[in-house]
């Protein structure tokens, strides 16, 4: 994992900005993308769950956060920044495509 | 460079904390206040005497007063007392195209919001205050405009999850640290604070951190409604039995006489009524939705009868909400705490001053373990010393300036209320400048004496300005003003304690580095 620490010797500003880059858009992943993440898994959930329309809606709720918790903290433990933005954005946009197929529960 | 999760975890662990850590200790502060949110209230208002009236009285009272006082409006949400609460808040909500236009004379505050005497009905009077209602409104708002503070919340609130999740996986290895690592001793005290504190409440912070972001789910995460209604309204009514909005019917009808509909619902609810909404009062379709307090029982949510305003026939029974719902309606009871008798108030109170305490230890550990012994502290170092230094020891003195204004600024003075909150915010902003001036160990130690001064202060003008000083509650019997005094003496100790610690580090840290050569 590519990370910018006070006590390492200095870098070359070339491989610091990527850094940076990549740590930026680590956050950005963590944050908005594992949000992103969690309300897409949330609705799907919701909208597949087989019980009664309010309690799926409930349910779904319930882990949320916790979801949203572990997702963002995994970005920070993967060394790998594609990987990290792959998974989570890659894995919003798959759910993003059966919510939408799906559509409003009938 | 992989690297265990351990280690990622108390990278991440550090960072999470530093970043939310000030916002989390304001919140955790101000959220452990308002456990006594009524009781601050009640202090915060000392003209008023405390009485019981039922439930049914107090709705027919305020409801009297209403029709004669806002009769045209669209929609009265009574907030009834109870055992903690002297007295019925109302909030009106005006017809959509007229005009405001207050009665001459009423008391009016902003948003049409009145204050009633439960057993009249009049307005009462008493000092205008924000009371109890700041520190709980500031906990999860943040003073910021809607929705900005509740989304700061909710981020800070995540950060503050993903800190404990993130801590525990973290632990064992602090854990083994705590045994083993002797090269900084200043830090390890830090480190042994924070974990105490952490660990010995963990379950309590598990719990208040998880079921806090619950109480804005629907806000934060609305869109498995948004997939299972078309109209989103339906899941409110489906899930909490909110009533239907119907348009009015522009025929006049008189209302009902609303005690017998208030014993009815307590009678369906089996719980007492804390809350009734009249909308559409004076119309023939006007609808009376009365719902059950959540004392001594766990969940927050229970449920709500809807009557006509013009028949008095029950038109929406309350329904038993699923295992979903409940389980919601409990997490949000859990963290309001309404269910907890004193005893147990107490308790949470100190559990929640563990949460702030595990927080502030937490912000003190990223400073201490950036330090080196000899160097000169690099700028970020200086920055999070600072803010740690104004959060800390100066967020009490700006929630004790607030206390103290109630009492100082005269109670007819108009806009006081405001100036309550200003003031709060004055303080907090002028202590986190003046500590500026000072080297941040010196800082630390006049901050925290300053807020035990304004901490001595409190009970103090409370018995000069007011009938109800400590000894005259005493006296009286005034438990909960007994308390509130005792309180604050207790947290000027507190503060007292720290600021003159915080002054001598030195003989500190000599006598804890003897003890750990004996250990060694």
């Amino acid at each position: 994992m590519q990370r910018v620490e006070p006590s390492t010797p200095a870098h070359p500003a070339r491989h610091l900005r990527r850094a940076a880059v990549a740590m930026a858009a680590r956050c950005v992943t963590a944050l908005l993308g594992g949000y992103a993440l969690t309300a897409i898994v949330a609705t799907l959930i919701a909208r597949l769950l087989p019980i009664s329309r309010v309690e799926a809606t409930v349910w779904a709720m319930v882990p949320a956060f916790l979801f949203y918790a572990v997702v963002a903290l995994w970005c920070f433990h993967e060394p790998r920044t594609g990987r990290v933005m792959a998974w989570v954005w890659g894995s919003a946009i798959v759910a993003g495509g059966a919510v939408w197929l799906l559509g409003v529960r009938p | 460079m992989t690297r265990s999760l351990r280690q990622s975890m108390a990278w991440i662990h550090g960072w999470l904390g530093m970043l939310a850590g000030w916002i989390l200790f304001a919140m955790f502060l101000t959220g452990t206040a308002s456990y006594f949110r009524p009781e601050i209230t009640r202090w915060m208002q000392p003209e008023l005497p405390m009485h019981r009236t039922s439930g049914a009285q107090a709705t027919q009272a305020a409801v009297a007063e209403l029709a004669r006082s806002n009769g045209g409006d669209q929609q009265w949400f009574i907030m009834l007392p109870d055992d903690r609460t002297a007295i019925t808040r109302v909030f009106t909500i005006p017809q959509p195209d007229a005009t405001a236009k207050p009665a001459p004379g009423k008391r009016r505050k902003r948003g049409g919001e009145l204050e009633l005497d439960p057993a009249t009905g009049k307005p009462i009077h008493a000092r205008e205050t924000r009371g109890g209602e700041h520190f709980y409104r500031f906990h999860f708002q943040l003073q910021l405009p809607h929705p900005w503070g509740r989304w700061l919340a909710g981020v800070c609130g995540m950060f503050m999850l993903a800190a404990i999740v993130s801590g525990v996986v973290t632990h064992k290895r602090i854990f083994a640290d705590f045994f083993t690592l002797r090269w900084n001793k200043g830090q390890r005290s830090w480190l042994d604070t924070h974990n105490v504190s952490a660990v010995l409440a963990l379950p309590y912070h598990a719990v208040i951190t998880y079921t806090g972001l619950m109480t804005l789910v629907l806000m934060y995460l609305p869109y498995p409604i948004a997939i299972n209604y078309k109209q989103p309204l339906d899941f409110g009514r489906e899930a909490y039995g909110l009533p239907v909005d119907a348009e009015a019917s522009k025929r006049p009808a008189p209302l009902v006489p609303i005690a017998p509909l208030v014993r009815d619902a307590e009678a369906r609810l089996k719980a007492p009524v804390s809350r009734v909404v009249v909308r559409h009062p004076g119309d023939a379709a006007a609808t009376v939705a009365i719902s059950a307090a959540t004392v001594s029982a766990l969940n927050a949510r229970t449920g709500t009868a809807v009557y006509s305003g013009a028949t008095g026939a029950l038109l929406q029974s309350p329904s038993n909400s699923g295992a979903a719902v409940s389980t919601v309606g409990v997490m949000l009871g859990l963290h309001i705490a309404q269910y907890a008798a004193p005893g147990l108030r107490w308790v949470l109170f100190l559990l929640g001053l563990t949460g702030a305490a595990m927080v502030g230890t937490g912000l003190l550990l990223w400073t201490a373990a950036r330090r080196r012994p000899g160097a000169t502290p690099f700028f970020g170092l200086r920055l999070v010393e600072r803010l740690n230094i104004a959060t800390i020891a100066g967020l009490p003195i700006g929630m004790g300036a607030f206390l103290l204004a109630n009492r100082l600024i005269p109670a007819a003075a108009t806009g006081r209320a405001d100036a309550e909150v200003a003031t709060m915010f004055y303080a907090w902003g002028a202590a986190a400048l003046l500590q500026l001036l000072r080297p941040a160990r010196q800082a630390w130690a006049a901050l925290f004496a300053i807020g035990a001064l304004v901490y001595v202060a409190i009970p103090v003008a409370n018995a000069l300005t007011t009938s109800r000083g400590l000894l005259a509650s005493w006296q009286a019997g005034d438990w909960p003003f007994v308390g509130f005094d005792l309180a604050m003496l207790v947290t000027a100790v507190l503060l007292g304690a720290a600021a003159w610690r915080a002054g001598r580090p030195q003989a500190v840290r000599a006598t804890r580095r003897v003890k750990e050569m004996v250990h060694v």
